[in-house]
């Protein structure tokens, strides 16, 4: 008899997919969970990199140039404030770093990015971005996963239900080294969606990436040889005594044992970055103390999406504020700066070079943004800004070289070209082929989705 | 403006509240659809239907099952294997393994011993947790301690022992600080028992303190509605419930009963919640005596240093005290001073910590107006509290101005006139015991949720059990002693054919132990449980954050204490009960799932927890008598399995043993080999016949 996921697999679509229009036939779920996908329409990018910047880099410092700011510099700020902000600020505070004009687009950067700073051609700004949320907790979550006090899916979640993966001996989604902090498992949480769409973490940020691995995958005490056996004679075990029983369970349960047999081999090795040549580790930082960590972060999800991870995050994170500086500005700015502009406009070039970039869409953010308005008793911080920050995209789908909207002329409020991270989510889902309205699972009775019931794709920006 | 965010995410659109219809008008119950609707009826008492297999039928509930079967034309599977049946019950009552010389008389005699057990609460405890979303810690922005929530968790557990009816064990967690208690003990389990509406999470850093109050009252309000009635009331913050009778201005008459409740001490970031004292006078007083002896050595310490300087001032014949005067004192007001010093430091060290419990009490009574789309910025019209009308028959009373009203909710969702909470429960219990409820959405009994697969079985269930003065209990008894429960969970080709997803209950479900009793068991058979009950395996300092930004969590989980006992940290759950479908638990949840994932395999084969168990399991085989190997594959069997191995399985074993032991000593025949025992046992406990019921 034929079956229903037979006849997914015959029609059509012949390459072992299932269509994304049938997945909530559970059966074909539980069956294949990670089944890679075939999606609503044509995708532009077929994998993400999502480079999430703890603790809110201030857009007005790094790509968003705000002449009038530099100008205004100790004045007052003309128009009001938010009823409810995180902590008061003062008057206008220009930024301490020059901005320079770069590429053929002549996109202004400032000088803590003089390395990401060469690759705006590739590069689709979006300078129009909110939330609603001024804390860290609450903005992180909404970034992640749509909803800043409830329990939702993470995106990665959401794209990993949608697309599976594209290599059956890994996971679809993996985080390395993500920050426990505000909201922690729930931004890589699958929350009600099957666990096999959740994120896998490679540590977490408190662990320096040299040392990041997934839980359990190596085995203190057997050899690869000595768990052969075992798992051989597991199989043996489960064969003789449930033989009889006809259920799917069982089966699956035999072969994830065999998938994580396989894991043990695959997962250690995209981290053995020996193989990796002189050239790409410096082309990471990985040759500089300052650069080390970050680097190795990016070069792993290259690794990991050469392998066919769907959605791979990185987090700039450390046992420090990261990029929250309320005070101390110039130096953490420039510290955190320094740490990460060498990885990513390696991680840009890197995939270029293999051609990667085409089909793999980076994405560039933190919580928020920050206040062009001063903060702490050396004039020398910004507060958080949720209502106007800036994120950037790069590769896969979007228009290189162009920037989409802006903030007002001191940089506080997206004034133009607004962008929700609703709609940030539904243009992302975009972009992999996936309609944000379609892509639902239901539970406790209802269909949810990514955006909720919001968002618009932001088809201006798609190439 | 950006709209308001229906957080309840349904994805029709939800169109703003002044667009929304409305369901009813004011002052009359139910109409139309919504009153047809099953879960909204009255609760009654069919008859039991016919059946021809009479011989069949246990207990009355074996009628309704049957008489579907027998419809469908499909046979019950036939009982189960004793082995099988005394597994389960354990799983089910204990979540323990049958001990190896545990005998099996009948199924009367061990329900009936299991639940007199006090590993029964502990085991039932845990469901009513996940309903609850019961935590450690606050989990969500600021993931701050809740080192005093581990007392109403040993109240869950010492109400499932004892068997508290469930009506009175709702009216104390929604209100029993406005009981009246006989003693000490009664008033302090029922100020415990309000952790239930404090418990949640919370966005403690949120910058808009009225935003932050609104959404604690939210979330009180949205978990008691999915938890004891299973309706989604958080829906009508800002709209009239699409689906179900719940307009906004109910869902303000209810907020009003919150927000006339003191849950938070302080709003100020990071925000407070509110604590009850369960000091006893003495207690109390012994706290002011430690406090006054403090506070006085304070003052002879003070007066002391007076009077040196004093004396200094003369002696040395100084205008002022010099910097630094102490260096100046004779050696022996030095040691003097050191003296009275150290007794300070002593006293500091040795204050009695007076026990807090997370609660709430009732504060300033008021009513609240309707938000309008769940904005306070727009307020509407000023909404008396009361129950929600669709659910109330006869004429609403609101609620008078000297209470908050919320005794009198308690007693209206604890009664027996209430049509949901009796049902919704009852529905839970059958989820526990067969992995899927006769509704399926447990949580969601209004129009989004699941029809009852058996609409008569659940109305004769809860009807039972509110005759049988609401006893859990009796229920779980009813239940296992039935024929349905007891079958076999071999399907017959015909049920497979004809209800491949069991719907009809022809045969029992197969399903995966979950993830406590995994731990549990893994520790009992290898001679590592720790018995303890009750109080805390953690002990993190109240109100401070389990882990910051630095994503240090230094929660250990290495205690050999049963898995109820663990810490629960939002945000960073324990990584075996993460990977094994502990619920998150910031939400409430009736149905865990039940996944089969790689990393569960990973667990299984490579951690800490599954290596150190499978060790002490082989020490133990090695150590006990007797030593003939055939003789230690019994025992082992007996062990993980409750059985005895064929010759086959000895003989396979025995050469699996054999075989590893060449593999990794590189000689052949080491029976005794202890690291080739432990890779046994490490297979047999990763194998169906432990990790799933039969």
């Amino acid at each position: 008899m034929i079956s229903r996921r037979d006849i997914l697999r015959k029609t059509a679509l012949g390459f072992g997919s299932i269509a994304l229009t049938s997945m909530l036939e559970e059966q074909v779920l539980a069956d294949k969970p990670l089944e890679p996908k075939i999606p609503h329409f044509v995708p532009r990018a077929k994998r993400v990199i999502f480079l999430f910047m703890k603790g809110g880099p201030s857009q007005v410092d790094t790509f968003e140039y705000k002449p009038r700011l530099q100008r205004d510099d100790g004045k007052e700020l003309p128009f009001a404030k938010p009823k409810v902000t995180f902590a008061p600020t003062g008057h206008l505070l220009a930024s301490p770093w020059k901005f320079t004009q770069h590429g053929q687009c002549g996109h202004y950067v400032s000088q803590l990015f003089p390395q990401v700073a060469k690759h705006v051609d590739d590069i689709c700004f979006l300078h129009g971005l909110y939330g609603t949320n001024p804390a860290h907790g609450g903005a992180s979550l909404k970034l992640h996963t749509g909803a800043d006090n409830f329990v939702r899916p993470s995106m990665g979640a959401w794209i990993s239900y949608g697309l599976g993966t594209e290599n059956a001996n890994l996971p679809a989604f993996v985080t390395i080294c993500p920050t426990l902090a505000h909201g922690g498992v729930t931004n890589w949480g699958g929350a009600f969606l099957p666990a096999d769409y959740a994120g896998t973490p490679i540590s977490n940020a408190s662990v320096p990436a040299k040392n990041a691995r997934m839980h359990h995958i190596t085995n203190p005490q057997w050899t690869l040889a000595e768990q052969r056996l075992q798992l051989d004679f597991l199989k043996q075990l489960n064969r003789d005594r449930v033989g009889n029983v006809a259920n799917s369970d069982l089966e699956s349960r035999i072969h994830s044992f065999e998938l994580a047999f396989r894991m043990q081999t695959s997962m250690p090795e995209i981290q053995e970055i020996g193989d990796e040549s002189k050239t790409t580790h410096k082309l990471y930082g990985l040759d500089n103390p300052v650069t080390e960590n970050f680097g190795r972060q990016c070069l792993l999800a290259r690794r990991f999406c050469e392998r066919g991870v769907r959605f791979v995050q990185v987090t700039h994170s450390d046992g420090k504020v990261q990029w929250d500086q309320h005070g101390d500005l110039r130096h953490g700015h420039a510290e955190k700066a320094s740490e990460v502009d060498q990885p990513i406009a390696g991680l840009l070039e890197d995939l270029k070079i293999r051609g990667l970039l085409n089909d793999t869409l980076v994405v560039w953010s933190g919580e928020f943004g920050r206040t062009p308005t001063v903060q702490g008793s050396d004039n020398d911080g910004r507060d958080h800004n949720p209502w106007g920050f800036t994120m950037w995209l790069a590769g896969g789908g979007v228009k290189g070289g162009t920037s989409h909207g802006a903030t007002d002329e001191y940089g506080f409020y997206a004034r133009q070209g607004k962008v929700h991270i609703h709609d940030f989510h539904a243009t992302l889902l975009y972009l992999l082929g996936i309609d944000h309205k379609q892509l639902t699972y239901r539970h406790a009775g209802r269909d949810f989705r990514l955006t909720d019931v919001f968002g618009n794709v932001v088809h201006d920006i798609v190439s | 403006m950006l709209p308001t965010l229906c957080r309840y995410g349904s994805t029709m659109i939800c169109r703003l509240a002044i667009t929304c219809l409305i369901l009813l008008t004011a002052h009359t119950a139910l109409s139309g659809e919504d009153a047809e609707h099953w879960a909204f009826q009255p609760v009654d008492n069919p008859p039991l239907p016919e059946v021809n297999n009479k011989a069949w039928i246990k207990t009355p509930i074996d009628f309704f099952i049957l008489a579907r079967l027998e419809k469908a034309g499909l046979q019950p599977a036939p009982p189960a294997a004793n082995g099988d049946l005394q597994r389960r019950l354990h799983d089910d009552l204990i979540g323990l393994l049958p001990g190896p010389n545990d005998e099996f008389v009948s199924p009367e005699t061990t329900i009936h011993k299991l639940m007199a057990t006090p590993q029964y609460g502990e085991r039932w405890a845990r469901h009513w947790l996940d309903v609850v979303r019961y935590a450690d810690s606050n989990g969500l922005d600021e993931n701050a301690a809740y080192a005093n929530a581990w007392r109403y968790r040993d109240y869950v557990v010492q109400s499932f022992n004892s068997d508290k009816p469930y009506d009175q064990f709702l009216i104390e967690q929604i209100a029993g600080d406005l009981l009246t208690a006989t003693d000490d003990a009664q008033k302090h389990a029922n100020l415990i028992a309000t952790g239930f509406l404090s418990l949640g999470p919370k966005v403690l850093a949120e910058p808009d303190k009225t935003k932050m109050e609104m959404d604690i009252i939210d979330e009180q309000i949205d978990t008691l509605g999915r938890a004891l009635l299973g309706i989604t009331l958080g829906c009508a913050r800002c709209h009239d419930h699409k689906f179900d009778p719940v307009p906004t201005d109910d869902y303000y008459a209810l907020a009003g009963i919150f927000k006339s409740t003191t849950t938070m001490d302080s709003l100020k970031t990071i925000a407070k919640w509110h604590e009850n004292s369960l000091a006893t006078p003495e207690e109390n007083k012994l706290k002011e005596d430690h406090d006054a002896l403090i506070s006085s050595q304070q003052k002879t310490i003070a007066a002391f240093i007076k009077k040196a300087n004093e004396q200094l001032l003369v002696q040395q014949k100084l205008k002022q005290v010099p910097p630094n005067p102490e260096e100046k004192y004779s050696k022996a007001a030095k040691d003097e001073l050191a003296g009275l010093r150290e007794t300070l430091e002593r006293l500091e060290a040795d204050i009695p910590v007076l026990p807090f419990a997370m609660g709430v009490v009732d504060g300033e009574v008021t009513d609240l107006p309707i938000f309008v789309r769940g904005n306070y910025a727009i307020p509407g019209a000023l909404q008396q509290r009361h129950f929600p009308r669709a659910l109330t028959t006869g004429e609403i009373q609101p609620i008078g101005n000297d209470t908050s009203g919320r005794l009198e909710l308690a007693r209206w969702i604890a009664s027996k006139e209430n049509p949901l909470t009796a049902r919704v429960l009852v529905n839970r219990v059958w989820r526990w015991h067969f992995g899927r409820g006769l509704v399926a959405t447990t949580d969601n009994f209004g129009k989004l949720g699941a029809e009852p697969t058996h609409p008569e079985l659940l109305n004769w269930l809860t009807s039972w059990f509110i005759d049988n003065s609401w006893s859990v209990k009796k229920l779980n008894g009813l239940i296992l002693n039935s024929a349905t429960y007891q079958m076999s969970s071999q399907p017959s080709p015909a049920a497979i054919e004809r209800d491949p997803n069991n719907q009809l209950l022809s045969h029992a479900p197969l399903r995966r132990i979950e993830a406590e009793p995994l731990r549990d068991s893994l520790l009992q058979i290898s001679n590592l449980l720790d018995p303890k009950r009750g109080g805390y395996v953690w002990t993190f300092p109240n109100f401070e954050l389990v882990f910051n930004h630095t994503s240090e969590d230094t929660t250990t989980y290495a205690s050999n204490r049963r898995s109820i006992y663990l810490p629960v940290i939002r945000n960073h759950v324990y990584n075996l009960f993460e990977l094994f479908d502990f619920p998150d638990p910031s939400t409430v949840t009736g149905h865990r799932n039940s996944s089969t994932i790689a990393p569960q395999g990973l667990f299984l084969m490579n951690s800490p927890f599954v290596l150190r168990t499978t060790e002490a399991l082989a020490t133990r085989l090695l150590n006990e008598e007797p030593v003939d190997s055939v003789q230690r594959m019994e025992r082992l069997y007996a062990l993980v399995y409750q059985r005895t191995p064929s010759g086959q399985e000895s003989k396979n074993g025995l050469a699996f043993v054999d075989r590893f032991s060449e593999v990794r000593n590189g000689k052949d025949g080491d029976n005794d080999s202890s690291a080739a025992w432990q890779a046994l046992c490490q297979v047999l406990v990763s194998s169906n016949e432990f990790l799933y019921l039969r």
